[in-house]
């Protein structure tokens, strides 16, 4: 029917039904928002779980074996909500300027 | 054995739904629409059709319902009018743009000047660029025929678009008229259970509705705006199937009714069809070379058709029941679509339009031949005096 052909890498599937990421979505990193990232002091995280609870991107998890937090930098905004709710006081905000990988470093901000 | 009713358009329109074997209905009532989901719901609750029965919180929840019911693989069926068509209007693109071919009965109504609960298109008109398929019933048995011919061709694997199934409010909802009704089997037979291609399936999970790219937002546009390109071959091979299955025939985008040797036609949707055919009768009759066109579809609107159709006459009369305020012809929506399918027709009729039956207000036969008087003073002057003529407050006293 419609002839109309797509540049090659410019197809997107119909409708843009995807199969579901099972993790994260690779195609859509959010991280590179932030101006401040949320760093944790092993020493006092107490692995109360808030962090993981409360953060609305689902940036942080437990690593079972290693028994500790881990922080996603993908797709954390920065917005320090987990901060906010460590009852540790475990995290703290650190300004991206202040990383070697900071994303003021990136190519593409946003 | 088909049996015939005596259905007002609501009715008619739940009767549809109910022979299409929808399987999720979202509702939230406001008027004239409401019928349809008043008479949807006893059909349900005495159990003549397995289907779930949700109601919504607002009419934006309710097409996100029938949103939700589509992605997962269900027939989803839907309805408003009015200010309600105009609350969900967020939820259009991504429906037409996810491609989830659910169908929304709209009884049309104003959308409020200060206050108003008339019958006129602009409800729905002012959604008409989000990709949905739309086009108006004329009659109860047209907004019956209508419910399984717009499922058939939105779920068409190449289509695969949600529809504005119209109708006028009042006019056509409320009006009963005769609707003769099919077979079960014969409707099965020309709509199958729809077979969605990615439907959510936790064992199969998909994505649906995802942030996209903005490079990837056009594609995803051109391919909705390609889906609308194939509409009219798919609509054709549809109303064979209807006439063969049910032994009654449309012409699949325009309705000519007198027309061979027509001077001028009046070129209209939906309900004042009917007016307009009786004018055009009167006025054979006293020997002016009246005719009508009416237009099934405004989405996709039928460029060829149309442009071949209207290029035979000398003049055309767009009666409009909304209005494109400040638009480039002053006046309705049709006028638009008229002038821009004939403008590289060799043959230019005298076109122009009238705004008719705004708020509600009845389009009388008598309004019909002041069109007519404009329609031949044009001719006879070989020009018009202007885009658009509002009937009844006009200086002219046309
Ligand atoms: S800063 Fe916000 S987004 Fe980042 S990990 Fe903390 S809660 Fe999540
Ligand atoms: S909220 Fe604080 S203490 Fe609790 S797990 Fe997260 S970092 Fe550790």
């Amino acid at each position: 029917m419609s002839d109309f052909k797509f540049p090659e890498g410019k197809e997107v599937p119909r409708g843009a039904v995807l199969p579901a990421p099972v993790k994260e979505n690779r195609m859509m990193i959010t991280g590179n928002w932030r101006t401040d990232r949320p760093v944790i002091d092993h020493e006092k995280c107490t692995l109360c779980l808030n962090c993981f609870i409360y953060c609305p991107d689902a940036c942080w998890h437990l690593d079972e074996e290693e028994e500790k937090m881990v922080w996603n930098a993908d797709f954390c905004k920065g917005c320090l909500i987990c901060a906010v709710e460590c009852p540790a006081f475990a995290l703290t905000a650190v300004n991206e300027l202040e990383f070697e990988d900071g994303v003021v470093r990136l190519e593409k901000p946003f | 054995m088909a049996k015939e009713m005596f259905l007002a358009g609501c009715a008619a329109s739940a009767f549809g739904a109910k022979f299409a074997r929808v399987e999720v209905i979202s509702s939230y009532p406001i008027r004239p629409y409401t019928g349809v989901m008043m008479e949807l719901s006893k059909i349900v609750a005495n159990g003549e059709l397995d289907a779930e029965f949700v109601h919504g919180e607002g009419e934006h929840a309710q097409v996100s319902i029938a949103y939700g019911a589509s992605a997962a693989g269900a027939r989803a069926y839907t309805g408003s009018s009015g200010v309600g068509v105009a609350y969900a209007m967020e939820c259009y693109s991504p429906a037409a743009g996810g491609r989830y071919p659910i169908q929304m009965i709209i009884a049309d109504r104003a959308l409020d000047p200060p206050g108003d609960f008339g019958s006129e298109h602009t409800d729905v008109m002012g959604c008409r660029d989000q990709g949905w398929i739309m086009g108006w019933a004329e009659t109860p048995q047209e907004a019956f025929d209508n419910t399984l011919i717009y499922y058939r061709i939105g779920e068409d694997p190449k289509i695969m678009l949600p529809q504005f199934c119209c109708q006028d409010g009042y006019f056509v909802s409320h009006i009963p008229g005769k609707v003769v009704l099919p077979e079960q089997s014969q409707v099965d037979e020309f709509l199958p259970p729809y077979d969605p291609p990615d439907p959510l399936d936790p064992t199969n999970p998909t994505s649906h509705g995802p942030q996209v790219y903005p490079d990837q937002g056009s594609a995803i546009d051109i391919q909705r705006a390609q889906a609308h390109l194939d509409v009219p071959k798919v609509t054709e091979q549809v109303m064979d199937d209807f006439s063969r299955i049910f032994g009654r025939t449309y012409n699949p985008f325009v309705e000519e009714y007198m027309t061979d040797d027509a001077d001028f036609v009046f070129f209209i949707q939906g309900a004042h069809a009917r007016t307009a055919r009786f004018a055009v009768n009167h006025l054979r009759k006293k020997g002016v070379k009246a005719g009508m066109v009416k237009l099934r579809f405004v989405r996709p609107f039928p460029t060829e058709v149309v442009k071949e159709c209207l290029s035979k006459f000398k003049a055309v009369g767009c009666v409009e029941t909304s209005t494109s305020y400040g638009g480039a012809m002053k006046g309705g929506n049709l006028i638009h679509e008229v002038r821009a399918s004939l403008y590289d027709s060799p043959k230019q009729p005298l076109v122009t339009s009238f705004m008719a039956g705004l708020g509600g207000e009845v389009v009388t036969l008598n309004e019909f031949y002041n069109m007519a008087k404009v329609l031949s003073q044009a001719i006879k002057d070989k020009k018009i005096k202007k885009y658009v003529y509002w009937l009844g407050f006009e200086k002219e006293g046309i």
